[in-house]
């Protein structure tokens, strides 16, 4: 039961990016389509998963006073190895993301889990906790990225769901970087208003 | 003091060990990813030339460009700059056309297009290879509608509309169509010439 | 173009055309989280500006002479980011030993910025955008300083903010967000520039 509970509260009660704004940066970067979310909210969540694996298995090894190198060495490994695998296999998506790829290492989601998560639990609520973190932050992109699409370009995973005259002239600002700061505001907005009925 | 040391060791332990797992999995994936570079380019180039069965790398030498170099950039390798491009026979060894790779940075990164010419120099088909410009906007430039704009399309009228030429450019990107045109017409340039000197030999 | 003409077009597109915040996505983080006042935002900022030049002076280093030497480009991610940390601990140190007074007004922010996106990307794009040495602490200063003007305006805008009648559930984050976008706007409008 407990595990269960670590693995959602990253979906909603604690998810990363709407609750608690970690990760701003690829968030708004790569949700302009929803294949780049979907890449880029995997492979955060691959290297969430591996990082906090090895952090919780090395966590009575390290010195307390290096650990913050040390983590950061452990997630670099990962995104690079992650960076290395997409450019190999799926290079179009790799091209895309760009400099995000490398830049998940400051993503502050998974840093943040190995130093508050990680470091002081066991392996496998360890896993549980990466999992669930990652597929919040994921799902987080994916409902962006939805809505940018969609307004954006009347496309949602590169299909038309939109009427053509729509599409012919879609709303293009959301597509562009102010679309992206705006629904981010929006959206949390929304957040705290739903907050606030559930609470009241 | 060996308190130091200690953190120093582990540290560099740990990196050391991170090291080595990247350089086996660079070993790895290095070849696949040279692989994918070249297998893009020849299904590419079998698509914007059909009915081709052996294509035949060639090359020229282009002249010295005399570009003021950009003091703030590193320079780029030295040595003649070379113009590849392919021709292709079918299957009874009769030119079908050429292909070559036009190049030029659009809004946000090098758009990269494979382009298929027959012999009288129409363009037959293209297509983009690579590219990284904004979704919905420049990244339409692989759609097919816009590929289609070029077919059958002659150097002459190988301008943006905006420009006062044939190609109806892109919805709110038209700086990405005029760097997928202009490549374009630049790469035809030479090699309209570079087959035109063949043939006066 | 002659050498005060590439310098000048570096700066304008640095600061404007491709600011790192507004534009990349760059930095979002401290941009949200230190714009409340503009005391706080002026110290990140210098700060910012500082490491970024720094961090794009060693990185070039490490690059162009350990690992193109040794063909080991693909330990660059954990290289750039190992040098940032370092040296953001070593300024750290240098500063409170030399300048009390200036470690007073920076230190606070010192170590968020090792995990300021800005610093590694700024390190990465260097490589990428192939700048030479001069280049690349050129970029690194012009970069910081576009992320700092950004990050004053938006302190500026939201003191002005506190007094003005927010809806309830639009306070704080998501308003900073809803403004940021209309910079986002406002800066848009300097990438039809053109050299």
């Amino acid at each position: 039961m407990r595990l269960f509970q670590e693995f959602t509260k990253g979906f909603i009660k604690e998810n990363p990016v709407f609750i608690m704004a970690l990760g701003l940066c690829p968030t708004l970067a790569v949700t302009s389509s929803v294949q780049n979310a979907i890449g880029m909210g995997l492979a955060a969540t691959f290297v969430l998963v591996c990082s906090n694996i090895f952090i919780s298995l090395l966590k009575g090894l390290i010195p307390g006073k290096i650990r913050i190198p040390c983590f950061i060495v452990v997630i670099a490994s990962f995104v690079t190895i992650v960076d290395m695998v997409m450019y190999a296999y799926t290079p179009e998506i790799h091209k895309s993301l760009g400099l995000f790829i490398p830049l998940i290492v400051v993503n502050c989601i998974i840093l943040g889990r190995a130093e508050a998560f990680a470091s002081k639990n066991g392996v496998i609520p360890s896993i549980m906790d990466g999992l669930g973190m990652g597929l919040g932050f994921t799902l987080a992109l994916i409902v962006i990225a939805s809505i940018r699409e969609i307004l954006g370009a009347g496309q949602w995973l590169g299909m038309n769901v939109m009427p053509a005259a729509y599409i012919k002239s879609p709303m293009l600002i959301a597509i562009l970087a102010p679309g992206a700061f705006i629904i981010m505001g929006l959206l949390m907005g929304l957040i705290n208003q739903m907050k606030k009925k559930q609470g009241a | 003091m060996s308190y130091f040391i200690k953190l120093g060791l582990v540290l560099l332990i740990i990196t050391a060990i991170a090291s080595g797992i990247l350089a086996y999995v660079n070993d790895l994936t290095k070849d696949k990813i040279a692989e994918n570079k070249v297998k893009a380019e020849e299904l590419a180039r079998i698509e914007v030339l059909p009915g081709t069965a052996k294509f035949d790398k060639q090359s020229v030498i282009l002249p010295p460009v005399q570009a003021e170099p950009n003091p703030l950039k590193k320079q780029v390798a030295e040595g003649p700059l070379e113009f590849v491009y392919y021709s292709g026979l079918d299957t009874e060894g009769n030119l079908t056309g050429y292909t070559f790779v036009a190049s030029q940075y659009g809004y946000s990164s090098e758009v990269k297009t494979m382009v298929g010419v027959d012999t009288a120099m129409n363009i037959i088909k293209i297509k983009v290879i690579e590219q990284a410009e904004t979704p919905g906007l420049g990244a339409n430039a692989a759609t097919d509608v816009f590929r289609q704009r070029f077919e059958k399309k002659q150097i002459s009228e190988l301008k943006v509309d905006k420009d006062g030429g044939e190609i109806v450019s892109l919805t709110g990107a038209t700086i990405t169509s005029r760097a997928v045109t202009n490549s374009i017409a630049a790469g035809l340039q030479i090699l309209t010439d570079a087959v035109g000197k063949e043939e006066e030999r | 173009m002659s050498f005060i003409t590439q310098v000048f077009t570096l700066a304008v597109f640095a600061v404007f055309v491709n600011n790192f915040v507004l534009s990349k996505f760059l930095g979002l983080c401290p941009y949200i989280g230190v714009s409340k006042k503009i005391d706080s935002a002026l110290g990140m900022g210098m700060a910012v500006i500082f490491v970024m030049t720094m961090a794009s002076t060693f990185t070039w280093l490490i690059q162009e002479y350990l690992l193109l030497p040794y063909h080991l480009e693909y330990l660059q991610t954990i290289a750039f980011i190992l040098t940032i940390a370092s040296l953001v601990q070593f300024v750290e140190m240098v500063i409170q030993k030399t300048a009390p007074a200036l470690y007073k007004s920076l230190g606070v922010f010192l170590p968020l910025i090792t995990t300021n996106c800005a610093v590694l990307g700024v390190s990465i794009l260097n490589i990428q955008e192939g700048y030479n040495f001069l280049g690349a602490i050129l970029n690194g200063l012009f970069s910081g300083t576009g992320f700092t003007l950004v990050l004053l305006l938006m302190a500026g805008l939201r003191e002005r903010l506190e007094k003005s009648e927010v809806p309830e559930a639009m306070k704080g984050m998501p308003i900073a967000f809803v403004i940021a976008g209309c910079m986002a706007l406002a800066f848009l409008g300097f990438s039809g520039l053109n050299f």
